[in-house]
């Protein structure tokens, strides 16, 4: 793997692998259905106090406090890691009240009133953005849609929609599970995970498609082999750049989460890492597979299978390999061919 | 060229300017409780603007997004009074003037007994006398209780203190209200029903002394009462310019109630807090970007080198960019921006990654490192761009339609992808090529590939 002449049935492995990624992203989906999202002040409305915690007070002491204080419903956290911080959510309270509030949770937590946090949003303010983030995602999914069927073709554009699917479904589905506080950083956090996935799934198209050209009418290789090797010839470069794009992210939350303890760092850090791999992993597994189920059922493809069928030996990726390199190169056997074909 | 802009930047002495988030600070949103008009709208953010100047921030960012106003004050001391001034309705008052003194007078000049003057200020009485009445205005932004006392407001420029009875009107009464020219410039103002018996019931009271027209405790005129009854009707008079008639007749028209707005997102940040986010956030994208740079270096020896300066390339046009933003737009650097630049560090290191395998399999076809280098940029180009304009897409969409955090972040993706772009081109590829034909030769192994991989396909 690491000489990079690998010459893997991705093609073959994956009908095995689809069966794994629709478990889990059946088991993300009712996660998500099932428990729901556990949604920031952002989009539901309320208020949030950040106190820095000493460690002689009690985690008792300040939900007290709250209650003197008349939040009622509130919830009180203790975060840590770093600087340990007391974290009071509760329902929406008046501009009036909040002095009060803040001084009663200061004087709890002894502590200066202002180092204490606030953050107060309105419901409705939180149904806007909710509202203004759907809106914009299903801008989003409909433009590139048209770039990638101008581009390259629908069928590919099909494949990356699920592709991109999988990948939300599955990040989403983590924030459901563990039950993770969703907030507008994470928002911006899925959509990055978008924007990798069809990155990553560009990347694997963009080869395919030329590999596709390079093709002299006469060649006789089927889609499922040119796939391979499309996939074969960009899977180094998706494991670098996935190693690559995840080490910041991983650092962001280890050192930033972990050691320094910057909560708002983690909200970003846990679903860029995830959907980080699981873009990764389905541009090559997902993506590129459907694409090649449609393309098959073009005549041209299926006529290229039959020919395959009759000829008994079914085309081996090294074989299709071969083909591909020696039509790049207008079957020029020279290793130093003085004319290259044109390519994009 | 871009290491001329970078050394200018910092020669020039600009910085990021940090956001809230960043820095500690405060941050409201607001949104406007009714349907308003355009003019209104722009007036209110401009009321807005002023009472920020007027508690003095270093490096206020007042924007309109959509409906909504985003005001951030990074590193504002007293957080709750900024979030108390940027929310009220301003008040638009009409008081009769009781005195008008230069603003360094002593206020025990007035005349005034020592109760009265407690009414007046929360300062202790003791330490009055070591004040001058400038120091000891009344702090009013329209809050119910001062409407009906005795006040001290300032005049515009501030070199006056007005001491000024309690409100007889309010911006209620004003219908509407025009700058016209007759011979002088002057202020036509009309009042609706109840207005126009208040105000004749005010200047018969007051005939021949002075009002005070006072918008958020300042004092924007003070003409003298000239008649007993207007009937609906008042024109103001002075020596006014164009331009303060018609900003007066605009305070008349929408000072009192430009706009009501609702208090949609309030969030102070405590400096300490801001501070632990910004070195949380500095010491992991270094940390980061030096395992990257290490791990391009290990996996591909001299192209990794490469890739490491485009890196720093890309990051001295950003940090260049991002500074100017801040000193010239007044835009500040927020939590979400800078980890769209800490997820740019992946963008502009696959544009490498892409580029280099290419050359790499080229290579293992059996030609030269040189000529792979020259021959297969073309194509790993055409990759990159085609993979960077779907960033570019997503990026605008996200800025045309989203506000806040989310459009933060989309803004510096799509410079930082930009920025990619223009990287690959100007500086990776003449770079690589360099490499390839003075320190690579014939030795793939300089470009991390092993012997056995050259011999086994030649």
């Amino acid at each position: 793997m690491y000489r990079g002449d690998n010459k893997w049935d991705f093609m073959s492995a994956c009908r095995r692998v689809a069966i794994g990624s629709a478990a889990v992203v059946l088991v993300c989906l009712i996660a998500i259905l099932a428990r729901g999202l556990n949604l920031g002040i952002e989009f539901e409305g309320g208020s949030v106090w950040e106190i820095p915690a000493k460690a002689s007070v009690e985690l008792e002491t300040i939900e007290n406090a709250a209650l003197n204080a008349g939040l009622t419903d509130s919830r009180v956290q203790k975060i840590t890691g770093g600087e340990d911080i007391f974290r009071v959510r509760a329902g929406s309270t008046s501009i009036e009240k909040e002095n009060s509030i803040v001084s009663t949770l200061a004087t709890a937590a002894s502590v200066d009133a202002e180092s204490i946090s606030t953050r107060a949003v309105s419901a409705s303010f939180g149904d806007q953005v909710a509202g203004k983030a759907r809106r914009a995602l299903a801008v989003f999914l409909v433009l590139i849609s048209l770039y990638l069927t101008l581009r390259f073709e629908w069928r590919m554009a099909l494949g990356a929609l699920v592709a991109l699917f999988h990948d939300l479904a599955i990040t989403v589905g983590v924030y459901a599970i563990f039950q993770i506080e969703v907030t507008p950083a994470t928002v911006v956090a899925f959509l990055t995970i978008m924007g990798y996935s069809l990155y990553d799934t560009i990347v694997v198209f963009d080869r395919a498609s030329e590999n596709k050209k390079s093709l002299s009418a006469k060649s006789r290789i089927t889609y499922r082999n040119l796939a391979n090797v499309s996939l074969n010839q960009v899977i180094m470069r998706s494991i670098n750049t996935t190693i690559t794009s995840v080490l910041p992210v991983v650092s962001l939350l280890v050192v930033g989460s972990l050691i320094m303890g910057a909560t708002s760092l983690q909200e970003f850090a846990i679903a860029l890492l995830v959907g980080l791999v699981a873009g990764a992993y389905s541009s090559l597994f997902v993506a590129m597979p459907i694409v090649t189920v449609l393309k098959e059922r073009e005549p041209h493809w299926v006529a290229m299978q039959e020919a395959a069928d009759i000829r008994g030996t079914e085309d081996t990726s090294s074989e299709a390999a071969a083909l591909l390199a020696a039509g790049q190169y207008k079957r020029n056997v020279s290793p130093r061919p003085r004319k290259i074909g044109k390519k994009r | 060229m871009s290491a001329s802009a970078f050394v200018a930047v910092l020669s020039a002495g600009w910085a990021p300017v940090l956001g809230v988030q960043l820095q500690g600070g405060v941050e409201v949103v607001l949104r406007p409780a009714n349907e308003v008009s355009e003019e209104q709208f722009e007036r209110a953010i401009e009321i807005i603007r002023n009472r920020v100047d007027a508690i003095g921030v270093a490096e206020p960012d007042i924007t309109r997004q959509g409906n909504q106003v985003v005001i951030q004050l990074p590193g504002v001391k007293d957080k709750q009074r900024a979030v108390d001034l940027v929310g009220q309705t301003a008040a638009l008052e009409f008081r009769p003037v009781a005195g008008i003194y230069p603003a360094e007078t002593n206020p025990a000049d007035l005349g005034l007994s020592s109760e009265s003057l407690a009414l007046l200020t929360d300062i202790d009485s003791d330490s009055l006398t070591e004040l001058t009445l400038s120091d000891i205005i009344t702090d009013s932004n329209g809050d119910e209780d001062t409407v009906d006392s005795e006040v001290l407001f300032t005049d515009k420029a501030g070199a006056y203190v007005y001491f000024l009875n309690a409100s007889e009107l309010t911006g209620d009464a004003v219908e509407n209200a025009a700058a016209t020219f007759e011979g002088q410039w002057i202020v036509n103002v009309e009042f609706n029903d109840e207005g126009a018996a208040g105000f004749d019931r005010m200047a018969s009271a007051y005939f021949g002394q002075q009002v005070a027209i006072a918008l958020d405790g300042v004092v924007e005129s003070s003409p003298t009462i000239n008649a007993q009854e207007f009937g609906g009707t008042a024109v103001i008079s002075g020596s006014f310019t164009e331009q303060e008639a018609k900003d007066l007749a605009l305070v008349l028209r929408f000072g009192a109630l430009p706009v009501e707005f609702e208090q949609d997102d309030v969030r102070t940040v405590s400096a300490t807090l801001g501070d632990g986010t910004l070195r949380a956030g500095v010491i992991a994208g270094i940390v980061g970007l030096g395992l990257v740079a290490l791990y391009m270096l290990f996996y591909y020896k001299l192209l990794g080198l490469v890739a490491v300066c485009s890196l720093a390339i890309s990051g001295s046009i950003l940090w260049s960019i991002i500074a100017w933003l801040g000193e010239r737009q007044g835009l500040a650097l927020t939590l979400a921006g800078a980890t769209g630049i800490i997820v740019s560090i992946g963008v502009q290191v696959d544009s490498n990654i892409v580029y280099y395998e290419r050359i790499k399999e080229e290579v293992r076809r059996g030609r030269a490192v040189r000529t792979a280098a020259e021959k297969t940029f073309s194509g790993a180009f055409s990759t990159i761009v085609w993979a960077d304009l779907a960033s570019l897409i997503s990026a605008a969409v996200l800025y045309q339609l989203t506000t806040g955090t989310v459009r933060g972040f989309a803004l510096y993706l799509g410079i930082a992808t930009l920025i990619d772009i223009a990287v690959s081109y100007f500086f990776m590829r003449p770079l690589v090529v360099v490499i390839a034909r003075k320190l690579v030769g014939e030795k793939p192994k300089r470009i991390g590939m092993s012997h056995i991989d050259a011999e086994v396909t030649q």
